[in-house]
């Protein structure tokens, strides 16, 4: 009888050691391995005081090839992707200030909440230069948008859209010579992993837009990290 | 001790090793089991922040320990057959004719049991289920829109102030009745510490109503699995004074009219 209880006792562990390994596996798989850090920039004013101040510079292509998948684009070349990493790493208690080139083009947000800039210093952010607070929803390309998290850290939410590339400017081959750069400013809390996605419906036609590039992670989604400065 | 037809002496059937030993595994699993399968429950559910939550609570505490006889015979059984011996090798036992008898005693005790375990649970609840709803026709409540997509909530509070946030604030003890929907796939608006959980569907508008009692800062998840970063779309809604709530929405509208 101890022998059929330690047989019963081993396969229900084996059984439970199975799912724990895969659900480990599934939750440490980011399909990119790539990092961008931020750049050190010396020291910012901002309201609330002088901070250190720190750059990222990332973009949004309408494919997979100039992203962290490499050249030829990975297993979807396809896919729209931001670049050159989608992973990224950004120290605590500082102000960040993100570049983002968009190549892309684009249509309507599900949502018109995320056509405003939030989060960001002032709510405001800058469009090729201009100042701006918002983007209309119908002229979004993608946003990048930063979730607030419930499980005790910071809470660090930012969304900014960024404008789509007219279709008029976007080439049959290659990338737009004028893309829509926009920048803004955030000022991070304390140590944090975060995840970030684009609110703009940019998957295939299933799920509401949000298949194939929305639904794998590293194309347009990944992670945001609040690092130790 | 009785005697069969054929005259064979036969013991009591509550005087049977099985039975007794079914019924000493029943008497000690039936307090643990209640006592562990409450405690997990409640405590993983953290402080209720809301009538409606520690009504629930007490619901599950009065559902588990009602269900823990039962489920404790279920185990009891299973275990006495389980460490029972059942493998004779090469010397089998002759083989026992046995007689299976109906007994309308115990049909009927079986069927009024489950019955009225039945009956209870539906009362109870539905006692639950119609003082909870009652905050849904508050003339006082104030009304928020709750949008889901993938992946995050986001709050429109639709008393002219125009604010839209991506964190939810709400004053204490006011009634609240959120209008929840959905721009793209289905989701569920749970706000863990106060019992309420209900579908965001696209293209419909559903209703929930609480009124938060507890000052503090508790989670809102997505309870239904809707994509890739399902696991993340979680965010916070703060609890706070009147006060507080005024000075939050008076700051909020200041910013939305600053960047309009």
């Amino acid at each position: 009888m101890a022998k059929r209880l330690v047989g019963a006792i081993a396969t229900v562990a084996a059984g439970a050691l199975f799912i724990a390994g895969l659900g480990i596996y599934v939750a440490s798989a980011k399909n990119d391995d790539t990092l961008l850090k931020a750049s050190a920039a010396g020291t910012m004013i901002t309201p609330k005081g002088t901070m250190p101040h720190f750059t990222l510079a990332i973009q949004v292509y309408p494919d997979s090839m100039s992203g962290s998948k490499g050249p030829d684009g990975g297993a979807h070349p396809g896919w729209v992707a931001y670049g050159p990493s989608t992973n990224f790493e950004v120290p605590a208690n500082s102000a960040i200030t993100i570049t983002v080139t968009n190549y892309d083009g684009g249509e309507s947000l599900n949502n018109d909440f995320f056509g405003k800039i939030r989060g960001t210093i002032d709510g405001t952010a800058t469009l090729n230069g201009k100042k701006i607070t918002s983007v209309p929803a119908d002229a979004v390309g993608h946003t990048f948008t930063v979730h607030g998290m419930a499980n005790g850290q910071d809470e660090l939410f930012f969304s900014v859209p960024m404008r789509a590339v007219p279709e008029e400017a976007m080439p049959e081959e290659g990338y737009t010579k004028t893309p829509n750069v926009t920048v803004f400013t955030i000022i991070t809390g304390d140590v944090g992993e975060y995840i970030w996605n684009c609110e703009y419906p940019c998957g295939d036609g299933t799920i509401a837009k949000f298949g194939n590039a929305m639904s794998t992670m590293s194309y347009m989604s990944g992670h945001f990290n609040v690092v130790k400065a | 001790m009785s005697v069969d037809k054929s005259g064979v002496r036969q013991t009591t059937w509550w005087k049977k090793k099985d039975v007794k030993q079914t019924a000493l595994i029943w008497i000690i699993l039936t307090p643990i089991l209640g006592y562990f399968s409450t405690e997990v429950q409640v405590r993983s559910m953290g402080a209720p922040a809301s009538e409606i939550m520690a009504s629930t609570i007490n619901l599950m505490r009065i559902f588990t320990w009602t269900a823990a006889p039962v489920a404790s015979l279920v185990f009891a059984m299973a275990g006495t057959i389980l460490l029972s011996k059942s493998f004779y090798g090469n010397t089998p036992p002759p083989e026992v004719e046995v007689g299976y008898t109906n007994s309308p005693r115990a049909n009927a005790l079986w069927v009024v049991v489950s019955a009225v375990l039945c009956l209870f649970a539906l009362v109870v609840g539905m006692v639950a289920v119609q003082r909870d709803s009652a905050t849904l026709t508050d003339a006082t409540a104030m009304e928020i829109k709750v949008t889901g997509q993938q992946w995050v909530w986001s709050y429109d509070y639709t008393d002219g102030s125009g604010v839209r946030s991506e964190v939810l604030y709400l004053p204490v003890n006011k009634p609240v009745v959120f209008h929840v929907t959905s721009v793209d796939v289905k989701h569920s608006f749970w706000i863990v510490q106060m019992g309420i959980k209900i579908d965001a569907n696209p293209g419909y508008i559903t209703e929930t109503a609480v009124t938060p009692n507890k000052i503090g800062v508790f989670d809102v998840r997505c309870a239904e699995l809707c994509g890739l970063l399902h696991a993340y779309m979680q965010n916070k809604v703060h609890v706070v004074s009147q006060a507080d709530y005024d000075a939050w929405i008076k700051a909020q509208a200041k910013l939305e009219a600053a960047t309009a």
